[in-house]
């Protein structure tokens, strides 16, 4: 049995998500992208971890359940975003993201 | 306990620097292995809180396999691994951005207990339970959106589509 203070556990996953964001912002290559969205999610999956840690009862499982279906949907997201890649890179090929403007006529 | 707080923030402190370092070095596949200690770094903290069944699931699918597709996916698109990326500017408003939801949660962080509370352990056992359990069944509806993911994976990266 150990102790944390919530206050520092909350300001990790606050400062991830600010760095997450700033690479979704800044970077135009899509991998880039595809990483800074890993961090962001996994700074939100730690608050799922944390609180179920904390709550200490039974119910407070469903917190760990929600952060194993979060891990799976996030390795989903970049299986889905590897094969956008994939077929950015045959059609136009780069990845960066700000030449993917197809839509644009 | 004292090494526990010196534990958390030792990992805090490399999660911060290697997430930062991912996003800030050149060659992409530096960012990978950032990102690849930044993941073995996150399932450290799992076990710190004792949930250790998510530490193992986020070696074994972040730090294994996100990694691994990563890599795959700069290999097939470069013609050379370890080149450069360009350059991009940085422009003064995503900072600032990302700064003010960074200032925001730390205000929120203020309102909280700063004394520590405790971490409760538990069963694994149970957290099976909970993921197949009859009114919220997780994993099926897991399994259901990485069959349609993979339906259109396959779909986006086939052959002779136009």
């Amino acid at each position: 049995m150990s102790a944390f203070s919530p206050a520092g556990l909350l300001a990790l996953s606050g400062g991830l998500l600010a760095i997450g964001l700033f690479g979704i912002l800044t970077r135009r290559n899509f991998i880039l992208l595809l990483i800074s969205v890993e961090i962001a999610i996994n700074a939100a999956v730690l608050n799922f971890v944390y609180f179920a840690a904390f709550s200490g009862s039974a119910s407070a499982l469903s917190g760990q359940a929600i952060a194993v279906v979060l891990i799976g949907l996030a390795a989903t997201e970049v299986a889905v975003g590897l094969a956008i890649v994939l077929a950015l890179n045959r059609l136009r090929g780069s990845i960066n993201v700000a030449e993917a403007n197809a839509l644009k006529s | 306990m004292i090494y526990e707080e010196l534990a958390f923030l030792l990992i805090a402190a490399v999660a911060i620097v290697t997430a930062l370092n991912a996003l800030l070095v050149r060659e992409l596949v530096h960012t990978i292995l950032w990102v690849a200690i930044f993941f073995i770094d996150l399932a450290a903290l799992y076990f710190l809180l004792l949930a250790p069944f998510l530490g193992v699931l986020e070696l074994g699918v972040y730090a294994g396999a996100v990694t691994i597709l990563l890599l795959f996916g700069v290999m097939v698109t470069r013609k050379r691994i370890f080149s450069r990326e360009a350059a991009t500017g940085i422009g003064p408003a995503p900072v600032a951005l990302a700064g003010l939801s960074l200032a925001f949660v730390l205000l929120g962080t203020e309102e909280l207990p700063q004394s520590g509370s405790v971490v409760h352990s538990y069963d694994p056992a149970l957290l099976s339970a909970q993921l197949f359990n009859a009114d919220g069944p997780w994993l099926i509806l897991l399994g259901l959106a990485m069959l349609s993911a993979l339906a259109g994976a396959i779909y986006l990266v086939r052959e002779g589509r136009e």
